[in-house]
């Protein structure tokens, strides 16, 4: 089995079986413990430097919707934030993904299932109902004040991505298969302004290393190296060279496009560079919403 | 639930009939087993089939794509957007810079849908009315439907609930919940670019179920409509299943419309003619796009809407066919019917839903 190339695959049906098929092939590169150290010297220098002009007390947290926006939309990172509005779109990553994980721990028969279990789960635990010790799910409030058509669509939406996530995947050839998992922090050192935080929906290994996918909308940007180098640069700076996943696939379902990044040395640098840039693009923006008397 | 008569056309298994008097619509195992047909003769997924057809796309669509201005925004090709630029391309101009309307023909597509989704997912439809409006408020009402259905005055709301509480009635009447292990998905949005991203063909289909094909065609799409059956349609339907084709890598088995208003039901077999004959329609409505997107001066041709056109004022061909300057507004005579809505772009098929939020 080779490992596929970067670019775009042409897959084959099933397609579960190519995506597998990719998302397992052995490792072909590594990162040494070195290139690491180097990598996160040079990294936290510069970044360190660029915070600095951040008014004192002013923190960052450079998620993959931060990052982006600065690659992709920078002008929004001087538009003015209104709190935040949960809807059926934001909440369906987090509730598919319970849903998947109850799927593959055969707790659901399929995603439709799943997902009416999730939600169920979440409103009893926001209820007090559930388990005491359970902290209930970011949404659980929200969505158990819907009134029923509300909670339909939630559910509805969840269902439909939980369900193009499992069907991507022939999942009893993964090994060790982790949905979602905690996510990947990483605090810049020499500076308490800024921290990265990475996430996969996915982690599985191959040959030992760790694997990521990753879950788009719509289609990849065109920068697609970068959406999917950070995700593999988070945890190799937080968590050293046996973090490093061997790569990442990115998968947009909505145009049934897969990109695959194999990590070595040189993707990490690159995705170091890009969150320079994105890093420099959101100090900026604040700088600038600073002036304005906005921010 | 009462099964309202109807009269009304319907096909089997594609081929359009007429009008019979006694239509009684599908309903229950009747509807299913014409969505799903029988499992054994599902057709072979032809592997080099959706590479073939994206391959003659990019090559019909490469020169005129480069002259759109590179980095700038996407030619978008949907069905509303096919089907306008090949009616008349001042026309669809001239809408694309009209003020965004919401009618009661759109808002009542619209809380259709919701009240099908909800049915579809959670088997429950207690309060149409509120569940329908409780559906497309959540998460900010960001498509203005429910602020629209709360500025109507009470007649035209209360006349409003009625009707969406029939097309409710349908619904539950004739639809039987699809099990989960057909692994239902509603709303399902497809995007396919092409051309590097110049030019991207998408759509959201209502309801697709059955899991990715492998040697055999496994997906069934349906397209819901709340208002009355025309004939562009079958282009949207034909449209969305090769929107599939191209995403999926294998075409859907069946392709099917369902009227909520009346339980009519067009069912259709998937073959390559479809698919060619989509293509066909697709390259010849995105090289038109590309063309006003590149700047060029919308072609004029005189049709059927010219007298709803709210162009008609500054297009002369369009007041000869019209016989008049002044636009009619859509509904302001007995004799308006679909027509005009679709010279407005008022069609009762909902508000798409698009990609949003940050966290999917």
């Amino acid at each position: 089995m080779t490992v596929p190339m970067t670019t775009g695959m042409s897959l084959a049906l099933p397609r579960a079986g190519s995506l597998t098929d990719a998302l397992m092939a052995p490792p072909s590169d590594t990162v040494s413990a070195e290139e690491l150290r180097v990598l996160r010297e040079q990294l936290a220098g510069d970044l360190a430097a660029l915070v600095e002009e951040l008014p004192p007390g002013e923190k960052l947290r450079l998620d993959e919707f931060r990052f982006g926006q600065a690659r992709e939309h920078p002008d929004r990172l001087s538009a003015v934030e209104g709190p935040f509005v949960a809807s059926p779109a934001r909440c369906r990553r987090a509730v598919g993904l319970g849903a998947v994980a109850r799927c593959l721990g055969r707790r659901s028969p399929s995603p439709g299932a799943a997902v009416a279990e999730v939600l169920a789960a979440g409103v009893e635990d926001a209820a007090d109902g559930g388990d005491p010790g359970a902290r209930p799910p970011w949404w659980a409030g929200w969505y158990g004040g819907l009134p029923a058509g509300g909670r339909a669509m939630v559910e509805a939406e969840a269902v439909t991505w939980a369900t193009q996530l499992w069907t991507a995947l022939e999942w009893e050839r993964l090994v060790q298969p982790v949905v979602g998992g905690g996510d990947d922090w990483w605090d810049c050192p020499g500076t308490r302004a800024l921290t990265l935080r990475g996430r996969a929906d996915v982690r599985v290994r191959a040959v030992g290393r760790p694997v990521l996918l990753v879950v788009g909308s719509g289609v990849p940007p065109s920068d697609w190296r970068s959406a999917l180098g950070f995700p593999a640069l988070v945890p190799a700076l937080g968590r050293g060279e046996k973090s490093v996943p061997a790569r990442v696939v990115g998968l947009w379902p909505a145009s049934g496009q897969v990109r695959i990044l194999p990590v070595d040395n040189g993707a990490l640098v690159d995705a170091a560079a890009a969150v320079i840039r994105a890093v420099s693009t959101w100090v900026d923006a604040r700088l600038e919403m600073r002036v304005a008397g906005v921010a | 639930m009462p099964v309202p008569p109807t009269t009304a056309t319907t096909t089997t298994t594609g081929s359009t009939t007429g009008t019979r008097t006694g239509f009684r619509p599908p309903e229950g195992a009747d509807l299913l087993r014409r969505l799903r047909g029988p499992g054994t003769s599902r057709p072979a997924v032809d592997p080099g089939l959706a590479g073939g057809l994206r391959d003659w796309l990019e090559d019909g669509l490469a020169e005129v794509a480069a002259e759109v201005a590179p980095g700038g925004v996407p030619v978008r090709v949907t069905k509303e957007a096919l089907t306008g630029v090949l009616t008349c391309e001042a026309h669809l101009v001239a809408r694309r810079v009209a003020p965004r309307v919401i009618s009661e023909e759109l808002a009542r597509g619209s809380l259709v849908d919701a009240l099908f989704r909800q049915w579809v997912t959670t088997g429950r439809l207690e309060d149409p009315w509120s569940d329908a409006l409780g559906a497309v408020g959540v998460g900010g009402d960001t498509d203005g439907i429910a602020a629209f259905v709360e500025t109507l005055p009470a007649e035209r709301r209360q006349a409003l609930a009625e009707e969406i509480a029939e097309h409710a009635s349908g619904i539950v009447a004739r639809w039987p919940v699809p099990s989960p292990m057909w692994l239902p998905r509603t709303q399902e949005r497809v995007v396919v670019p092409l051309v590097g991203g110049r030019v991207v063909m998408s759509g959201v289909v209502d309801l697709a179920f059955g899991g990715p094909a492998g040697e055999r065609a496994s997906v069934c799409v349906v397209e819901l409509k709340s208002g009355r059956r025309r004939i562009e349609h079958r282009g949207d339907l034909h449209f969305y299943a090769l929107l599939e084709t191209l995403r999926s890598g294998a075409p859907p088995f069946r392709i099917a419309t369902y009227y909520t208003r009346t339980g009519e039901l067009d069912v259709e077999a998937v073959s390559e003619d479809v698919l060619l004959s989509a293509l066909q329609r697709v390259l010849a409505g995105a090289v038109r796009l590309c063309r006003l997107a590149a700047g060029n001066e919308p072609a004029r041709s005189p049709n059927g809407l010219c007298a709803w056109c709210t162009d008609l004022p500054q297009c002369e061909p369009g007041q000869r066919r019209a016989g008049t300057n002044v636009p009619r507004v859509a509904g302001d005579a007995d004799g308006d019917d679909d027509f005009a809505l679709v010279a407005t772009g008022l069609t009762g098929e909902g508000v798409e839903a698009d990609e949003q939020g940050s966290e999917g």
